[in-house]
């Protein structure tokens, strides 16, 4: 393959191929994998090949439905495009023969919850419909009947099909209806609309205003912005359908300062967790006088509940590429690592893929596109050990050493991998710098705060009815995003807190739930906006259990070579663990005070000093239920873990339990007077 | 026994392995009170092939060890800090790290065991018993936990009677908890043999382990 030129990266910027006009794309990524998707993929091929050779079947990322794994995207000719979920390998020849060929969608898979319109585009084909009602999805059915009999009595019966969704991202807001094409979009739908809306929008071509549901879609896509669109094994596909490397050509175009200008424009900040501005770091990586500087994409993801890295990485490895060359040009870097843990074999393989794919078109190695800078860039394994995504004991970690952090200054911008200026940054910053690139600073300084530019990917998880990737503009609120995006908590329990951040971060109790989510607000409540993991928690979940699940991780993780850290964190546990058991004392409160100090004072890296964040957060928001249990003693404890076995027993039905640490109680629904108390202040 | 009877039996044991040999000689002590010197004789004669054939055995696994050893190292050889990910070939080819290979590792790269030792200790990722034959892996992952991972796990223990980090007896089953596996969207989750399985409840457990038994059932 012949390497690319800066005239030939022109000229597919001009003239955008056009694909195949009828596809089904598959979402193979490791949760859609691990729900079946391959298994999909092979009966899409199979049913395209006997009864539909038109249809192209083809592989992509994910687009971050995790509640619906398998995915699966289908165009028809002269349909708008249709994610369905929960896809079966049985379900492959109807989706061909009934989508692909007769233009009718399959009920109960449909997923429709980003497109929405203000104006009808076309005539109607399809009504999607959903009860998001109390009793969600059990009047459904019911309308699908009205309305079908409706269309008939109009005569339109054969030619507009009504279908039951799967999810239309709108939530306890009574029947939604949706008119495709198009995606205008009706709330609280009534039985006497129904006339209405067959009358005024599928026969009249009007929107009927009062039903019009007129809130935008919250999630604006920058980093995912071709995360389940483009196959991530083909640099052909991202190059022709995702405007692949454009940002480079254009960065090539200008001087490193002009790029880091730009950076400095849009204002990104480091969406590892900390927030460092990323201009500033290239600057004064560059500003270090030596003859070699490196990049590293820190892609070791160690938060357990977060999967944002990895999904990016599997569904758009070249963004991220693509994002690591400009900034080795931006900082005069020639080589870059990708560290990426050793448990995410799907996003290793196709990030070398990527890289050995880029190499051969000149994108990676000497003189790329003709503007003399070189660059390559390699793939190390993490190899599980939290600490290595603190900046110097991942350097470490690379040059082969174990992953022990050391202490800062001299900051890795200054003295790096082996000992030279270094710059490491988040997968999605380095996703993020394409677009930047290409649509301006300002463009992306656009979205989000005051302080906190652009926008937060974030993948929210837990007791939330729609665990999902979510990319939001920063300043958010974060019940915008578990209610409006995410559809709230299971089975409409109340939901208790929300954790951000990982073990670092911190529990922000539902009073805050309105805080503007930016690095400086979440700050303030005692928690850190993170890598972007964030996990809802119900009535059921002891706040006492959680610090501990949180502080055990960190114990575990400790690498042990500052004190602080490694008999602070052990000592804190004990604590905890006695507390939960009943045999806490009075004093004790105190005593954690203390230690989480000293921790937080101490401690040589991020881990020790975030350590003790959850503690000392559910102390701070849920101090009761400590002192419940400390004033309760060991019968308390006890009567919470019968109570907890005994709300487990009672509903069997329901797959999210209270999670049970086998050593110690936990808290139940209702009997837990700490946990009502919880909301309460 | 008289003498030729022992030489004979030395002959015929000597094939088959050493501890019985010692036996033997025991007896042949507590019988006469010393050892015959034609026993003798011939039992040095036969301990000499045996270690030679031993040393050959011996010589042949390490020609072996040292040619895979080899093979990773000139893979990264000209690669800066390159310990890591020579480490995960050999985990990826022996499933662990044999003592064996990381002392020829040593010996290859110049590096200090001991230094070998401190990076394969410290990452969770490296193993240093060799794994059982089928893995099950709990994820522990906050989602997970969440959802209710420990009853999971809970379970598993029962079924295996082997708790987290262990191998059964029979070396069929390997039990782990890993803190996550970025599948987070079908908590609880675990993974069997490489496949993983969502939403799983502590009344599937069951299936899915005599769904693996079943299948080594099969394999034989």
């Amino acid at each position: 393959m012949s390497a690319l030129t800066r005239e030939a990266l022109e000229a597919i910027a001009r003239q955008p191929a056009a694909g195949p006009a009828e596809w089904i794309r598959v979402q193979l990524d490791t949760g859609g994998i691990a729900a079946g998707a391959e298994a999909v993929h092979q009966a899409l091929l199979h049913a395209r090949d006997m009864h539909h050779h038109a249809c192209a079947v083809l592989r992509a990322g994910s687009v971050g439905y995790s509640f619906a794994d398998p995915v699966i995207e289908v165009q028809a000719a002269g349909m708008p495009a249709v994610h369905y979920g929960r896809v079966t390998p049985e379900m492959a020849e109807r989706v061909v023969r009934e989508h692909c060929i007769q233009h009718r969608l399959l009920d109960n898979h449909v997923i429709a919850t980003r497109q929405r319109a203000l104006a009808l585009s076309g005539p109607v084909t399809h009504l999607l419909i959903r009860d998001t009602g109390p009793e969600s999805g059990s009047k459904t059915d019911f309308f699908q009947f009205s309305f079908g009999e409706e269309l008939k009595r109009c005569g339109l019966g054969e030619r507009i099909q009504v279908v039951r969704a799967l999810d239309m991202g709108i939530y306890d807001e009574g029947l939604v209806v949706q008119l495709l094409p198009g995606g205008v979009t009706y709330a609280n739908v009534l039985a006497p609309d129904v006339a209405r809306i067959v009358a005024e929008s599928v026969q009249g071509g009007r929107v009927v205003d009062d039903l019009l549901w007129k809130k935008a879609d919250r999630q604006v896509r920058i980093v995912l912005r071709h995360c389940g669109n483009v196959d991530p094994d083909s640099l052909d596909d991202y190059l022709k359908r995702a405007e692949g490397y454009q940002g480079l050509r254009r960065a090539l175009e200008q001087t490193p300062d002009q790029v880091i200008a730009e950076l400095k424009v849009s204002a990104l900040r480091g969406r590892g967790g900390a927030g460092f501005p990323t201009w500033m770091k290239w600057q004064l990586t560059r500003a270090q006088p030596a003859t070699q500087r490196y990049v590293i994409c820190n892609g070791d993801e160690g938060d357990p509940g977060a999967f944002m890295d990895r999904s990016v990485l599997e569904s758009d490895p070249h963004a991220v590429l693509e994002g690591m060359i400009i900034a080795g040009y931006a900082m005069g870097a020639s080589k870059g690592y990708f560290y990426i843990r050793a448990e995410y074999p799907r996003a290793v393989e196709r990030m070398e893929r990527a890289i050995q794919a880029a190499r051969e078109r000149g994108l990676l190695g000497a003189d790329i596109l003709g503007s003399g800078f070189s660059f390559d860039a390699k793939i190390r394994l993490g190899a599980g050990a939290f600490v290595c995504g603190e900046e110097t004991a991942l350097i470490a970690s690379i040059e082969g050493r174990r992953g022990s952090p050391t202490p800062r200054p001299p900051y890795p911008s200054v003295r790096g991998l082996w000992g030279m200026p270094t710059a490491i940054n988040n997968v999605e910053t380095l996703a993020c710098v394409p677009a930047i690139l290409l649509k301006g600073g300002a463009w992306f300084a656009g979205f989000g705060t005051t302080t906190s530019k652009g926008t937060k990917v974030f993948a929210v998880t837990g007791k939330v009815r729609n665990a999902q990737l979510v990319e939001v503009p920063m300043g958010t609120t974060l019940r915008e995003i578990i209610y409006d995006v995410c559809g709230g908590v299971f089975e409409n329990r109340e939901i208790k807190a929300v954790q951000t951040g990982g073990p670092s971060g911190g529990v922000i109790p539902v009073k805050h739930l309105d805080t503007p989510v930016s690095y400086e607000t979440l700050q303030q409540l005692g928690s850190i906006m993170g890598s972007g993991g964030m996990l809802v928690m119900d009535k059921t979940d002891s706040m006492v259990e959680v610090a501990k699940f949180y502080l055990k991780f960190c114990v575990d993780e400790s690498c042990g070579k500052c004190a602080p850290c490694r008999i602070g964190g052990y000592q804190l546990l004990q604590i905890l663990d006695r507390i939960s058991r009943g045999r806490g004392s009075a004093s004790d409160l105190a005593q954690i005070q203390r230690i989480c100090l000293a921790m937080q004072r101490a401690s040589l890296c991020g881990l020790g000093q975030t350590a003790p964040n959850p503690v000392l957060s559910t102390l701070r928001y849920f101090g009761e239920e400590y002192q419940a249990f400390i004033e309760g003693g060991p019968s308390y404890a006890r009567k919470v873990s019968r109570a907890a076995t005994a709300a487990s027993g009672a509903a069997p039905a329901a797959p999210p339990r209270a999670a049970p640490d086998p050593r110690g109680p936990v808290a139940a629904t209702g009997t837990n007077p700490a946990a009502v108390g919880g909301t309460v202040s | 026994m008289t003498a030729v009877e022992g030489s004979s039996r030395t002959s015929e044991l000597a094939r088959q392995d050493e501890s019985a040999l010692l036996d033997l000689l025991q007896e042949l002590e507590k019988r006469h009170g010393f050892v015959p010197r034609q026993v003798s004789e011939e039992i040095s004669r036969l301990v000499e092939v045996k270690l030679e054939r031993l040393r050959r055995i011996q010589g042949k696994l390490d020609s072996t060890i040292r040619r895979d050893v080899q093979q990773h190292v000139a893979q990264w050889r000209n690669e800066e800090g390159n310990l890591i990910m020579i480490l995960h070939a050999i985990q990826n080819q022996h499933g662990y790290v044999p003592r064996e290979v990381a002392m020829e590792l040593s010996r290859e790269l110049g590096v200090k065991l001991a230094r070998i030792y401190e990076v394969i200790t410290f990452y969770h990722y490296f193993k240093l018993q060799p794994p059982g034959a089928h893995t099950v892996t709990v994820c522990n992952g906050t989602a997970c936990y969440l959802k209710g991972s420990g009853e999971l796990l809970n379970e598993l223990r029962t079924q295996l009677g082997i708790s987290e980090g262990q191998t059964t007896a029979d070396r069929q089953f390997h039990l782990d908890v890993v803190r996550c596996i970025g599948c987070c969207g079908m908590a609880p989750a675990i993974v069997v043999d490489g496949r993983t399985c969502g939403h799983v409840k502590p009344s599937d457990i069951a299936g899915h382990v005599a769904a693996v038994k079943a299948k080594t059932g099969g394999a034989k």
